[in-house]
């Protein structure tokens, strides 16, 4: 039973004209405002004393007879407050009933979802139906990064320096233009795991890409332009990555080391860039809307990009804490590399929708 | 020119403190100030540090993990058990942390409507970029690259502005979720003072006022008079009953000489005085009232001659 349905019992109450002439008797010597409030002061004590139950037990855990009473009596209490302001000036009955209906409004419109279902429906429906909706932004993303690659790629071809420009030494791990075949080869096949998994797991989640891809979303805000430079500059240095080893011959390896979870991982960035430009655009073209308008519009969709990004970021941290480690063999990395990311391709395109 | 119309709409924008509710009756909800909000976080943010760091060292003492790792590990705890609570605790309480509890204030949706999930989600989850992504930068600020740290404060800076700038001291996460930080009212009903029957002896006259000598007062002086009635319920210490005492004079002195009240009233009497005088005007005025003569204060007469 909605609450409207539960409201119409209570306006009935008011307007039954009987009450007025029982209680006319012994208040006819007070003046109007003050009959007024004699009339209904019953009802408002019990809303307070249901108020106080709700706001201790919840809405949930109330009987049924109390909360219709609470819907109803808070109704009731609008139109006390309403009348009230026209014909009283006892500024402590308006103060009260002021308070009064405020705080019965803020219970009766408490959000009623529960926790489980609010999840279910995010994974089940809601996330991939976002994900179609903005998939010009989400290619965008992946357009920004596909771009930064190449780039990145063919200018260290032209020459080897543009490696250091691109890749910040610490990612770099030491691998360099300068270091040898076996030396590159040794960190792709790493025999000798050091990082625990927990620990690897929790290194890798702050790592260098989670934080790009939390600054592309955030950063959409400002214009898209952060946004674009980032993903475009973090391509760059996976182009000139990509082709020190292609060069060296290793390029196939690599691509199995990378594809294990940087198929997950480069997407969550792609699909979280594809967030800040959703919110970057609102900014920059709000159409005919406000600008606060258009980007809560825009919210709607875009924190649900960051969502699914976080997610996937977290599945790939997964599999480079425990499987990158576990599984040295070329073409069973690109197998579940490849397969994860077909499976998240999967969720995007069939979740959510409506069976005929 | 430009200046005073901006003025003018300025004052022509409902206050920031009004919410109109689906049932269409505005409601007064006051908004909460940028200090308390900060003092809520506060709270919240030990509540949850503490909670992760007793789990660390519970980590630590299970198996003794590399020290090295220990700290991103703290980091990460932090991090998982902070976003849930948040969105956890605002769901299950209404749209208030236990931070917010204790400050007595509460989210609410920005037009009234009901709060939904959903925006208690996003509003929670855009916490991590405004706060805890500008407080870990402020943290890790590296003096040996001062552009970047510029930029970092600009940012930081930018983000506190925000909520600074906004009438409803709105941060960006409540702007994209459709939410403001309200202060929770507190109904009180105190009893009404018209309803308050005086005990009159034989002996003594009755206080009656003539409709010419009702005409003087609106409702702000009404109201003014209430708060002071109201106060002279509670006992006073030595001191200042002879104050009071004082006060009360010279307003009974005041009021009869602007009313035109001829009798002198002794001075058992002036309390009794005061409260006729107060039912006597308060029906009047109401009665105005409600023949469409609003009478905000004793100005009413000019601003009309204005109008």
């Amino acid at each position: 039973m909605s609450l409207g349905q539960l409201g119409s019992s209570g306006q009935k109450n008011q307007a039954q004209p009987g009450r007025h002439l029982d209680q006319g008797m012994n208040g006819q010597d007070l003046m109007r405002s003050a009959r007024f409030r004699k009339e209904r002061e019953a009802d408002w004590r019990r809303l307070e004393t249901l108020l106080l139950a709700a706001e201790r037990k919840g809405l949930q855990r109330m009987g049924f007879a109390d909360a219709r009473d609470l819907a109803s009596l808070y109704r009731q209490a609008t139109t006390s407050l309403a009348i009230a302001r026209e014909i009283s000036l006892d500024k402590a009955l308006l103060g009260y009933l002021e308070a009064l209906t405020a705080r019965a409004y803020l219970c009766v419109y408490a959000p009623q979802e529960r926790l489980g279902g609010l999840v279910t429906r995010f994974l089940a429906r809601s996330a991939p139906q976002a994900m179609r909706r903005s998939w010009v932004y989400v290619l965008l993303g992946f357009l920004c990064m596909g771009l930064g690659v190449l780039a990145g790629y063919l200018l260290y071809f032209e020459n080897t320096d543009w490696y250091y420009v691109f890749m910040p030494s610490e990612l770099a791990g030491g691998r360099g233009p300068d270091v040898t075949n076996e030396a590159l080869r040794s960190v792709i096949y790493d025999q000798d795991p050091d990082g625990s998994g927990l620990g690897a797991f929790a290194t890798y989640l702050f790592s260098h890409n989670t934080r790009i891809a939390i600054f592309v979303f955030g950063l959409g805000v400002f214009a898209c332009a952060p946004a674009i430079l980032l993903t475009f500059y973090n391509g760059l240095g996976l182009g000139a990555f990509f082709a020190l080893h292609v060069e060296r011959g290793l390029g196939v390896d690599l691509g199995g080391w990378l594809s294990i979870h940087g198929v997950t991982e480069l997407s969550a960035i792609c699909i979280a860039c594809g967030g800040g430009l959703k919110l970057g655009t609102a900014v920059l073209f709000p159409g005919d809307r406000s600008r606060i308008d258009a980007l809560r519009l825009a919210g709607h969709d875009a924190v649900k990009l960051a969502l699914v990004a976080a997610l996937m970021l977290v599945a790939a941290a997964l599999l480079e804490g425990f499987g990158r480690q576990l599984i040295q063999d070329m073409t069973t990395r690109y197998a579940i590399g490849w397969g994860v990311g077909a499976l998240w391709l999967a969720w995007f395109a069939l979740g959510g929708r409506r069976r005929r | 020119m430009i200046f005073s119309r901006w003025r003018k709409r300025r004052q022509e924008r409902p206050s920031p403190d009004e919410l109109l509710p689906p049932e269409g009756v505005a409601l007064t909800l006051p908004i909460a100030t940028v200090g308390v909000r900060v003092a809520a976080q506060i709270t919240d943010v030990l509540i949850t540090l503490i909670a992760a760091i007793a789990l660390v060292v519970l980590l630590a003492m299970l198996d003794g993990t590399n020290p090295q790792t220990i700290f991103i590990i703290g980091t990460l705890i932090f991090f998982l058990i902070r976003t849930p609570y948040y969105i956890l605790a605002e769901l299950g309480w209404n749209g208030q942390t236990l931070g917010k509890r204790l400050m007595k204030i509460k989210v609410v949706s920005h037009d009234g409507g009901s709060l939904t999930a959903h925006s208690l989600v996003l509003r929670n989850l855009m916490k991590e970029a405004e706060v805890f992504l500008p407080a870990t930068l402020l943290l890790t600020l590296d003096s040996a690259s001062p552009v970047a740290s510029i930029i970092s404060l600009l940012w930081i800076g930018g983000g506190l502005l925000v909520p600074l700038m906004d009438r409803h001291r709105r941060r960006l996460g409540d702007m994209m979720a459709g939410t403001h930080v309200i202060h929770l009212p507190v109904p009180l009903l105190l009893k009404d003072l018209a309803t308050e029957t005086p005990v009159i002896s034989k002996t003594r006259k009755k206080f009656i006022f003539l409709t010419h000598q009702l005409d003087h007062y609106g409702a702000y002086e009404l109201q003014t008079l209430e708060t002071l009635l109201r106060a002279q319920n509670a006992p006073p210490s030595n001191n200042a009953a002879k104050q009071r005492d004082a006060t009360i004079e010279a307003i009974v002195e005041r009021i009869r000489k602007k009313i035109g009240y001829a009798d002198p009233v002794p001075y058992g009497d002036r309390l009794r005085f005061l409260k006729a005088f107060y039912n006597a005007q308060r029906e009047h005025l109401e009665q105005r009232q409600l023949f469409g003569d609003r009478r905000e204060n004793k100005h009413y007469a000019k601003d009309d001659q204005e109008a």
